[in-house]
Protein backbone atom coordinates (compact mmCIF):
# COMPACT_ATOMS: atom_id res chain seq x y z
CA UNK A 1 0.00 0.00 0.00
CA UNK A 2 3.13 2.74 0.85
CA UNK A 3 5.01 1.46 -1.86
CA UNK A 4 1.73 2.16 -4.26
CA UNK A 5 1.11 5.78 -2.82
CA UNK A 6 5.00 6.37 -3.02
CA UNK A 7 5.47 5.34 -6.56
CA UNK A 8 2.20 7.51 -7.15
CA UNK A 9 3.70 10.60 -5.50
CA UNK A 10 6.83 10.12 -7.10
CA UNK A 11 5.44 9.86 -10.93
CA UNK A 12 2.54 12.59 -10.36
CA UNK A 13 4.89 15.43 -11.96
CA UNK A 14 4.96 13.47 -15.07
CA UNK A 15 1.28 12.31 -15.47
CA UNK A 16 0.50 16.31 -14.61
CA UNK A 17 3.56 17.85 -16.60
CA UNK A 18 4.64 15.51 -18.85
CA UNK A 19 8.07 13.67 -18.83
CA UNK A 20 11.18 16.04 -18.45
CA UNK A 21 12.46 16.71 -22.24
CA UNK A 22 9.00 16.89 -23.71
CA UNK A 23 7.16 18.90 -21.73
CA UNK A 24 4.09 20.19 -21.34
CA UNK A 25 2.90 16.80 -21.52
CA UNK A 26 0.24 15.28 -19.34
CA UNK A 27 -2.59 16.93 -17.63
CA UNK A 28 -1.21 20.13 -19.26
CA UNK A 29 -1.34 18.61 -22.35
CA UNK A 30 -4.81 17.43 -22.54
CA UNK A 31 -5.58 21.10 -21.35
CA UNK A 32 -4.24 23.06 -24.02
CA UNK A 33 -5.22 20.66 -26.70
CA UNK A 34 -8.75 21.21 -25.66
CA UNK A 35 -8.83 24.75 -25.71
CA UNK A 36 -6.76 25.21 -28.92
CA UNK A 37 -9.17 22.76 -30.47
CA UNK A 38 -12.01 24.28 -29.28
CA UNK A 39 -11.01 28.11 -30.47
CA UNK A 40 -9.91 27.03 -34.28
CA UNK A 41 -12.74 24.56 -34.09
CA UNK A 42 -15.02 28.04 -32.95
CA UNK A 43 -12.90 29.80 -36.13
CA UNK A 44 -14.89 27.40 -38.47
CA UNK A 45 -17.97 26.63 -36.81
CA UNK A 46 -19.86 29.91 -37.08
CA UNK A 47 -19.28 30.06 -41.09
CA UNK A 48 -20.66 26.99 -40.85
CA UNK A 49 -23.44 27.55 -38.75
CA UNK A 50 -24.34 29.99 -41.18
CA UNK A 51 -23.85 28.17 -44.24
CA UNK A 52 -26.83 25.91 -42.90
CA UNK A 53 -28.92 28.51 -42.41
CA UNK A 54 -28.38 30.30 -46.09
CA UNK A 55 -30.77 30.95 -48.39
CA UNK A 56 -28.43 29.20 -51.29
CA UNK A 57 -29.59 25.99 -51.58
CA UNK A 58 -25.35 24.36 -52.52
CA UNK A 59 -24.17 25.89 -49.53
CA UNK A 60 -26.76 24.99 -47.13
CA UNK A 61 -26.13 21.35 -48.38
CA UNK A 62 -22.26 21.98 -48.02
CA UNK A 63 -22.55 23.21 -44.79
CA UNK A 64 -24.77 20.03 -43.74
CA UNK A 65 -22.59 17.37 -45.48
CA UNK A 66 -19.45 18.74 -43.83
CA UNK A 67 -21.08 18.65 -40.42
CA UNK A 68 -22.41 15.35 -40.78
CA UNK A 69 -18.99 13.79 -41.77
CA UNK A 70 -17.07 15.20 -38.76
CA UNK A 71 -20.28 14.09 -36.41
CA UNK A 72 -20.67 10.79 -37.80
CA UNK A 73 -17.42 9.80 -37.59
CA UNK A 74 -15.72 8.47 -34.23
CA UNK A 75 -12.39 10.58 -33.27
CA UNK A 76 -10.20 7.70 -33.42
CA UNK A 77 -10.85 7.30 -37.18
CA UNK A 78 -10.64 10.91 -37.18
CA UNK A 79 -7.23 10.90 -35.96
CA UNK A 80 -5.78 8.34 -37.77
CA UNK A 81 -7.26 9.79 -40.68
CA UNK A 82 -5.60 13.03 -40.45
CA UNK A 83 -2.25 11.69 -39.50
CA UNK A 84 -1.69 8.58 -42.03
CA UNK A 85 -3.54 10.22 -44.99
CA UNK A 86 -3.46 14.03 -44.63
CA UNK A 87 -0.06 14.05 -43.07
CA UNK A 88 1.56 11.50 -44.75
CA UNK A 89 3.41 13.62 -47.06
CA UNK A 90 0.99 12.83 -49.94
CA UNK A 91 -0.16 16.06 -50.05
CA UNK A 92 3.45 17.84 -49.77
CA UNK A 93 3.66 18.21 -46.14
CA UNK A 94 4.43 15.71 -43.00
CA UNK A 95 1.90 16.54 -40.07
CA UNK A 96 3.51 15.17 -36.60
CA UNK A 97 1.24 13.82 -33.78
CA UNK A 98 0.63 17.31 -32.14
CA UNK A 99 -0.03 19.02 -35.61
CA UNK A 100 -2.82 15.80 -36.28
CA UNK A 101 -3.86 16.12 -33.17
CA UNK A 102 -4.66 19.45 -33.05
CA UNK A 103 -6.35 19.50 -36.85
CA UNK A 104 -8.35 16.55 -35.79
CA UNK A 105 -9.66 17.88 -32.58
CA UNK A 106 -10.60 21.10 -34.16
CA UNK A 107 -12.69 19.02 -37.24
CA UNK A 108 -14.45 16.95 -34.22
CA UNK A 109 -15.09 20.55 -32.15
CA UNK A 110 -16.09 22.68 -35.20
CA UNK A 111 -19.31 20.33 -36.30
CA UNK A 112 -20.50 19.57 -32.74
CA UNK A 113 -20.18 23.59 -32.15
CA UNK A 114 -21.56 24.57 -35.59
CA UNK A 115 -24.82 22.45 -34.31
CA UNK A 116 -24.79 24.30 -31.14
CA UNK A 117 -24.64 27.84 -32.96
CA UNK A 118 -26.76 26.55 -35.63
CA UNK A 119 -29.62 26.09 -33.22
CA UNK A 120 -28.50 29.66 -30.93
CA UNK A 121 -28.81 31.72 -33.85
CA UNK A 122 -32.19 29.92 -34.91
CA UNK A 123 -33.46 30.50 -32.05
CA UNK A 124 -32.44 34.91 -31.85
CA UNK A 125 -35.69 36.63 -31.31
CA UNK A 126 -36.67 38.44 -34.03
CA UNK A 127 -37.32 42.13 -32.56
CA UNK A 128 -33.30 41.99 -31.76
CA UNK A 129 -32.69 41.64 -35.46
CA UNK A 130 -35.75 44.30 -35.88
CA UNK A 131 -34.43 46.83 -33.75
CA UNK A 132 -30.95 46.51 -35.38
CA UNK A 133 -32.44 47.26 -38.73
CA UNK A 134 -34.44 50.51 -36.86
CA UNK A 135 -31.02 52.08 -35.96
CA UNK A 136 -29.98 51.80 -39.49
CA UNK A 137 -27.45 48.94 -38.51
CA UNK A 138 -26.03 47.15 -41.86
CA UNK A 139 -26.27 43.32 -42.20
CA UNK A 140 -22.50 42.85 -41.07
CA UNK A 141 -23.35 45.23 -37.76
CA UNK A 142 -26.46 43.22 -36.78
CA UNK A 143 -24.63 39.91 -37.09
CA UNK A 144 -21.35 41.32 -35.60
CA UNK A 145 -23.07 43.39 -32.35
CA UNK A 146 -26.68 41.45 -32.01
CA UNK A 147 -26.36 38.08 -33.36
CA UNK A 148 -23.60 36.59 -32.82
CA UNK A 149 -23.19 37.98 -28.89
CA UNK A 150 -26.35 37.31 -28.52
CA UNK A 151 -25.75 33.24 -29.60
CA UNK A 152 -22.96 33.34 -28.13
CA UNK A 153 -24.38 34.22 -24.52
CA UNK A 154 -27.45 31.84 -25.19
CA UNK A 155 -26.08 29.18 -26.13
CA UNK A 156 -22.88 28.76 -23.34
CA UNK A 157 -24.20 26.15 -21.63
CA UNK A 158 -23.91 24.05 -24.34
CA UNK A 159 -20.79 25.26 -25.65
CA UNK A 160 -19.46 24.44 -21.78
CA UNK A 161 -21.04 21.29 -22.07
CA UNK A 162 -18.86 20.34 -25.71
CA UNK A 163 -15.78 21.81 -23.88
CA UNK A 164 -15.71 19.25 -21.41
CA UNK A 165 -16.58 16.53 -23.78
CA UNK A 166 -13.79 17.41 -25.75
CA UNK A 167 -11.72 17.13 -22.96
CA UNK A 168 -12.24 13.83 -22.18
CA UNK A 169 -12.19 13.01 -26.01
CA UNK A 170 -8.46 13.88 -25.78
CA UNK A 171 -7.87 10.64 -24.20
CA UNK A 172 -8.34 9.63 -27.25
CA UNK A 173 -5.20 11.24 -28.68
CA UNK A 174 -2.92 8.26 -27.54
CA UNK A 175 -3.83 6.16 -31.02
CA UNK A 176 -1.28 8.82 -32.69
CA UNK A 177 1.12 8.78 -29.86
CA UNK A 178 0.92 12.29 -28.88
CA UNK A 179 2.16 12.72 -25.30
CA UNK A 180 -0.96 14.12 -22.85
CA UNK A 181 -2.64 12.74 -19.57
CA UNK A 182 -3.19 9.04 -21.32
CA UNK A 183 -0.09 8.51 -22.86
CA UNK A 184 1.76 9.85 -20.09
CA UNK A 185 0.22 7.01 -17.90
CA UNK A 186 1.39 4.65 -20.47
CA UNK A 187 4.65 5.82 -20.42
CA UNK A 188 4.91 5.64 -16.90
CA UNK A 189 3.78 1.90 -16.91
CA UNK A 190 6.18 0.82 -19.84
CA UNK A 191 6.73 -2.55 -20.87
CA UNK A 192 8.06 -3.17 -17.70
CA UNK A 193 6.76 -6.36 -15.94
CA UNK A 194 7.49 -5.28 -12.12
CA UNK A 195 5.09 -2.24 -12.68
CA UNK A 196 2.20 -4.41 -13.27
CA UNK A 197 1.32 -3.97 -9.16
CA UNK A 198 0.82 -0.45 -9.68
CA UNK A 199 -1.63 -0.28 -13.61
CA UNK A 200 -4.52 -0.11 -10.93
CA UNK A 201 -3.20 3.06 -8.71
CA UNK A 202 -1.79 4.98 -11.81
CA UNK A 203 -5.42 4.51 -13.81
CA UNK A 204 -6.85 5.29 -10.85
CA UNK A 205 -5.13 8.13 -10.13
CA UNK A 206 -5.95 9.06 -13.98
CA UNK A 207 -9.31 8.97 -13.55
CA UNK A 208 -8.98 10.97 -10.70
CA UNK A 209 -6.91 13.38 -12.52
CA UNK A 210 -9.98 13.29 -15.34
CA UNK A 211 -12.58 13.92 -12.99
CA UNK A 212 -11.03 16.85 -10.95
CA UNK A 213 -10.59 18.76 -13.93
CA UNK A 214 -13.92 18.37 -16.17
CA UNK A 215 -16.05 18.78 -12.74
CA UNK A 216 -14.06 21.70 -11.57
CA UNK A 217 -14.77 22.67 -15.21
CA UNK A 218 -18.48 22.04 -15.13
CA UNK A 219 -18.71 23.35 -11.04
CA UNK A 220 -17.08 26.63 -12.59
CA UNK A 221 -19.37 26.94 -15.96
CA UNK A 222 -22.76 26.46 -13.70
CA UNK A 223 -21.36 29.57 -11.11
CA UNK A 224 -20.76 31.92 -13.97
CA UNK A 225 -23.72 30.86 -16.05
CA UNK A 226 -25.38 32.60 -12.65
CA UNK A 227 -23.54 35.70 -12.67
CA UNK A 228 -24.24 35.75 -16.36
CA UNK A 229 -27.82 35.89 -15.68
CA UNK A 230 -27.64 38.04 -12.95
CA UNK A 231 -26.07 40.71 -15.04
CA UNK A 232 -27.60 40.40 -18.44
CA UNK A 233 -31.12 40.99 -16.72
CA UNK A 234 -30.52 44.18 -14.07
CA UNK B 1 -7.43 -2.99 -60.18
CA UNK B 2 -5.08 -3.67 -57.75
CA UNK B 3 -5.79 -6.04 -55.15
CA UNK B 4 -5.54 -4.57 -51.54
CA UNK B 5 -8.55 -6.18 -50.81
CA UNK B 6 -7.47 -9.42 -50.53
CA UNK B 7 -10.34 -12.26 -49.40
CA UNK B 8 -8.38 -12.70 -46.06
CA UNK B 9 -9.01 -8.87 -45.07
CA UNK B 10 -12.74 -8.65 -46.70
CA UNK B 11 -12.93 -11.66 -44.38
CA UNK B 12 -11.39 -10.12 -41.39
CA UNK B 13 -13.26 -6.51 -41.65
CA UNK B 14 -16.15 -8.28 -42.21
CA UNK B 15 -16.30 -10.03 -38.73
CA UNK B 16 -15.24 -6.95 -37.21
CA UNK B 17 -18.06 -5.00 -38.42
CA UNK B 18 -20.30 -7.81 -37.13
CA UNK B 19 -18.79 -7.71 -33.64
CA UNK B 20 -18.66 -3.56 -33.55
CA UNK B 21 -22.80 -4.42 -34.56
CA UNK B 22 -22.75 -6.93 -31.54
CA UNK B 23 -21.07 -4.44 -28.77
CA UNK B 24 -23.22 -1.89 -30.18
CA UNK B 25 -26.33 -3.67 -29.33
CA UNK B 26 -25.18 -5.02 -26.56
CA UNK B 27 -24.07 -1.44 -24.80
CA UNK B 28 -27.28 -0.19 -26.16
CA UNK B 29 -29.32 -2.40 -24.14
CA UNK B 30 -26.92 -2.73 -21.02
CA UNK B 31 -26.74 1.12 -20.82
CA UNK B 32 -29.96 1.78 -20.90
CA UNK B 33 -31.35 -0.89 -18.78
CA UNK B 34 -28.61 0.28 -16.28
CA UNK B 35 -28.43 3.93 -17.05
CA UNK B 36 -32.96 3.61 -15.91
CA UNK B 37 -31.99 1.60 -12.86
CA UNK B 38 -29.07 4.03 -11.55
CA UNK B 39 -31.30 7.12 -12.21
CA UNK B 40 -34.40 6.34 -10.64
CA UNK B 41 -32.53 5.22 -7.50
CA UNK B 42 -30.71 8.47 -7.75
CA UNK B 43 -34.53 9.85 -7.53
CA UNK B 44 -36.73 6.97 -5.51
CA UNK B 45 -33.99 5.34 -3.37
CA UNK B 46 -33.02 5.31 0.35
CA UNK B 47 -30.69 7.75 1.41
CA UNK B 48 -27.52 6.15 1.04
CA UNK B 49 -28.39 4.71 -1.99
CA UNK B 50 -29.52 7.75 -3.69
CA UNK B 51 -25.68 9.17 -2.62
CA UNK B 52 -24.35 5.82 -3.91
CA UNK B 53 -26.27 6.48 -7.49
CA UNK B 54 -25.54 10.12 -7.54
CA UNK B 55 -21.82 9.13 -7.57
CA UNK B 56 -22.04 6.57 -9.85
CA UNK B 57 -23.14 8.89 -12.21
CA UNK B 58 -20.70 11.92 -11.77
CA UNK B 59 -17.58 9.41 -11.39
CA UNK B 60 -18.51 8.00 -14.85
CA UNK B 61 -19.83 11.36 -16.55
CA UNK B 62 -16.28 13.09 -16.10
CA UNK B 63 -14.03 10.58 -16.74
CA UNK B 64 -12.98 9.89 -20.55
CA UNK B 65 -14.67 6.18 -21.46
CA UNK B 66 -11.51 5.20 -22.65
CA UNK B 67 -9.94 5.32 -18.96
CA UNK B 68 -12.73 3.66 -18.05
CA UNK B 69 -12.05 0.76 -20.83
CA UNK B 70 -8.32 0.19 -20.11
CA UNK B 71 -8.95 -0.13 -16.52
CA UNK B 72 -11.60 -2.95 -16.15
CA UNK B 73 -9.32 -4.20 -19.50
CA UNK B 74 -6.02 -3.96 -18.54
CA UNK B 75 -5.34 -3.08 -15.21
CA UNK B 76 -7.87 -4.96 -13.06
CA UNK B 77 -6.00 -8.10 -14.13
CA UNK B 78 -2.37 -6.79 -13.00
CA UNK B 79 -3.98 -6.68 -9.32
CA UNK B 80 -2.93 -10.54 -8.88
CA UNK B 81 -0.02 -12.32 -9.54
CA UNK B 82 1.11 -13.02 -12.94
CA UNK B 83 0.58 -17.09 -12.45
CA UNK B 84 -2.98 -16.55 -10.88
CA UNK B 85 -3.72 -13.64 -13.37
CA UNK B 86 -3.16 -16.03 -15.97
CA UNK B 87 -5.46 -18.64 -15.02
CA UNK B 88 -7.97 -16.12 -13.80
CA UNK B 89 -8.45 -14.36 -17.12
CA UNK B 90 -6.96 -16.12 -19.80
CA UNK B 91 -6.35 -19.75 -19.38
CA UNK B 92 -8.98 -21.13 -17.75
CA UNK B 93 -11.61 -24.31 -19.52
CA UNK B 94 -14.57 -20.97 -19.27
CA UNK B 95 -12.38 -18.52 -21.02
CA UNK B 96 -11.53 -21.13 -23.29
CA UNK B 97 -14.91 -22.52 -24.18
CA UNK B 98 -16.29 -19.11 -24.91
CA UNK B 99 -13.23 -18.69 -27.05
CA UNK B 100 -13.89 -21.72 -28.92
CA UNK B 101 -17.26 -20.88 -29.44
CA UNK B 102 -17.29 -17.25 -30.53
CA UNK B 103 -13.91 -17.10 -32.13
CA UNK B 104 -12.26 -14.60 -29.68
CA UNK B 105 -8.75 -14.71 -28.72
CA UNK B 106 -9.25 -12.96 -25.88
CA UNK B 107 -12.76 -12.95 -24.44
CA UNK B 108 -11.51 -11.54 -20.82
CA UNK B 109 -10.57 -7.85 -23.15
CA UNK B 110 -13.88 -8.15 -25.33
CA UNK B 111 -16.16 -8.54 -21.71
CA UNK B 112 -14.13 -5.91 -19.93
CA UNK B 113 -14.39 -3.48 -22.60
CA UNK B 114 -18.42 -3.83 -23.31
CA UNK B 115 -18.53 -3.47 -19.25
CA UNK B 116 -16.34 0.12 -19.17
CA UNK B 117 -18.87 0.99 -22.25
CA UNK B 118 -21.71 0.18 -20.79
CA UNK B 119 -20.61 1.89 -17.01
CA UNK B 120 -19.44 4.97 -19.25
CA UNK B 121 -22.88 5.33 -21.01
CA UNK B 122 -25.31 4.21 -18.51
CA UNK B 123 -23.28 7.31 -16.07
CA UNK B 124 -24.81 9.71 -18.76
CA UNK B 125 -27.93 8.34 -19.68
CA UNK B 126 -29.05 8.24 -15.67
CA UNK B 127 -28.90 12.24 -15.79
CA UNK B 128 -31.15 12.05 -19.19
CA UNK B 129 -33.38 10.30 -17.53
CA UNK B 130 -33.36 12.30 -14.24
CA UNK B 131 -33.45 15.44 -16.60
CA UNK B 132 -36.04 13.76 -18.50
CA UNK B 133 -38.26 12.72 -15.12
CA UNK B 134 -37.91 16.58 -14.01
CA UNK B 135 -39.77 17.60 -16.78
CA UNK B 136 -43.23 16.02 -15.75
CA UNK B 137 -45.58 18.10 -14.56
CA UNK B 138 -46.15 17.67 -10.63
CA UNK B 139 -49.48 17.00 -10.72
CA UNK B 140 -49.50 14.04 -12.15
CA UNK B 141 -47.06 12.66 -8.94
CA UNK B 142 -49.85 14.40 -6.85
CA UNK B 143 -52.34 12.58 -8.24
CA UNK B 144 -50.94 9.29 -8.43
CA UNK B 145 -50.23 9.73 -4.50
CA UNK B 146 -53.55 10.95 -4.03
CA UNK B 147 -54.96 7.47 -5.18
CA UNK B 148 -52.46 6.01 -3.20
CA UNK B 149 -49.69 4.59 -5.76
CA UNK B 150 -46.56 2.77 -4.26
CA UNK B 151 -42.98 3.87 -5.73
CA UNK B 152 -43.15 0.62 -8.23
CA UNK B 153 -46.52 2.35 -9.99
CA UNK B 154 -45.03 5.64 -9.84
CA UNK B 155 -41.87 4.03 -11.72
CA UNK B 156 -44.21 1.56 -13.97
CA UNK B 157 -47.00 4.15 -15.00
CA UNK B 158 -45.46 7.84 -15.05
CA UNK B 159 -41.71 8.15 -14.22
CA UNK B 160 -40.64 5.27 -17.26
CA UNK B 161 -43.58 5.87 -19.85
CA UNK B 162 -43.41 9.75 -19.38
CA UNK B 163 -39.82 10.41 -18.56
CA UNK B 164 -37.69 8.11 -20.84
CA UNK B 165 -40.28 9.80 -23.63
CA UNK B 166 -39.20 13.57 -23.12
CA UNK B 167 -35.61 12.53 -22.51
CA UNK B 168 -35.46 10.29 -25.58
CA UNK B 169 -33.95 13.15 -28.14
CA UNK B 170 -30.92 13.64 -25.51
CA UNK B 171 -30.92 9.77 -25.23
CA UNK B 172 -30.38 9.32 -28.71
CA UNK B 173 -27.86 11.48 -29.20
CA UNK B 174 -26.00 9.45 -26.31
CA UNK B 175 -26.54 6.40 -28.06
CA UNK B 176 -24.99 7.69 -31.03
CA UNK B 177 -22.19 8.86 -29.03
CA UNK B 178 -21.66 5.45 -27.44
CA UNK B 179 -21.72 3.84 -31.24
CA UNK B 180 -18.83 5.55 -32.23
CA UNK B 181 -16.95 5.06 -28.61
CA UNK B 182 -17.11 1.15 -29.81
CA UNK B 183 -14.42 2.22 -31.86
CA UNK B 184 -12.06 2.73 -28.89
CA UNK B 185 -12.31 -0.77 -27.68
CA UNK B 186 -9.54 -1.40 -30.87
CA UNK B 187 -7.32 0.29 -28.21
CA UNK B 188 -8.14 -2.88 -25.81
CA UNK B 189 -7.22 -5.76 -28.32
CA UNK B 190 -10.82 -6.55 -29.14
CA UNK B 191 -10.98 -7.21 -32.95
CA UNK B 192 -13.85 -4.65 -33.92
CA UNK B 193 -13.86 -3.36 -37.35
CA UNK B 194 -11.59 -0.22 -36.30
CA UNK B 195 -9.44 -3.16 -35.14
CA UNK B 196 -9.45 -5.16 -38.28
CA UNK B 197 -8.87 -1.65 -40.41
CA UNK B 198 -5.63 -1.22 -38.30
CA UNK B 199 -4.82 -5.11 -38.58
CA UNK B 200 -5.15 -4.20 -42.51
CA UNK B 201 -2.94 -1.25 -42.75
CA UNK B 202 0.14 -2.60 -40.81
CA UNK B 203 0.41 -5.69 -43.20
CA UNK B 204 -0.59 -4.10 -46.77
CA UNK B 205 0.78 -0.37 -45.89
CA UNK B 206 -2.01 1.08 -48.05
CA UNK B 207 -3.56 3.53 -45.39
CA UNK B 208 -5.75 5.96 -47.37
CA UNK B 209 -7.68 2.95 -48.89
CA UNK B 210 -8.34 1.32 -46.25
CA UNK B 211 -9.37 4.35 -44.05
CA UNK B 212 -11.27 6.06 -46.55
CA UNK B 213 -13.17 2.62 -46.58
CA UNK B 214 -13.53 2.94 -42.99
CA UNK B 215 -14.90 6.45 -43.20
CA UNK B 216 -17.86 5.23 -45.90
CA UNK B 217 -18.38 2.32 -43.53
CA UNK B 218 -18.92 4.63 -40.38
CA UNK B 219 -20.68 7.16 -42.50
CA UNK B 220 -23.29 4.69 -43.52
CA UNK B 221 -24.44 3.53 -40.21
CA UNK B 222 -24.03 6.58 -38.34
CA UNK B 223 -27.04 7.63 -40.90
CA UNK B 224 -28.47 4.22 -40.54
CA UNK B 225 -28.43 4.29 -36.56
CA UNK B 226 -29.98 8.00 -36.44
CA UNK B 227 -32.73 7.11 -38.73
CA UNK B 228 -33.61 4.06 -36.74
CA UNK B 229 -33.62 6.29 -33.62
CA UNK B 230 -35.58 9.06 -35.14
CA UNK B 231 -38.01 6.79 -36.45
CA UNK B 232 -38.42 5.62 -32.53
CA UNK B 233 -38.55 8.95 -31.51
CA UNK B 234 -41.65 9.78 -33.68
CA UNK B 235 -43.21 6.57 -32.63
CA UNK B 236 -42.66 6.88 -28.62
CA UNK B 237 -43.84 10.75 -29.03
CA UNK B 238 -46.82 9.27 -30.86
CA UNK B 239 -47.58 6.80 -28.57
CA UNK B 240 -47.33 9.26 -25.82
CA UNK B 241 -49.70 11.31 -27.44
CA UNK B 242 -52.19 8.72 -27.65
CA UNK B 243 -52.11 7.31 -23.80
CA UNK B 244 -52.73 11.16 -23.10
Amino acid sequence: MLDQLLFIFENLPHLLIGFPGQRPGGLVMSIILTFVGLGLGFVFAVPLALGQLSSIPPIRWLCRIIVDIFRGLPLILLLVLVFQVIGSGRFGFVLEPRGAAIISLMLYSTAYQAEILRAGFTALPKQLDEIGRMFGASRWQRFWHIHLPTTFRTMRPALTGQTISLFKDTSVVIVVGMSELMMSARILLGNDISNAPYWVSVYLTVGVLYFLAAYALSKYAESAEHTNQVKGWY
Amino acid sequence: MDSWLTPETIALLRSGLWLTLLVTAITTVGSLLLGIAVGTSAMLGKRPVQKLSKSFIEIHRNIPALVVVIFWAFAVPNLFPQQLRQTLFFNNPFWDSISTSTGLALPYYFLAGTFGLILNTSGYLAEIFRAGVNTIPAEQFESARTLGANKRVLFTHIMLPMGFTAAFPAVSTRLIHNFKNCALLSLVAVPIFFHGIQTAISKTFRATEFLLLATVVYLILSALIATLLRYTETRLARSGAEHA
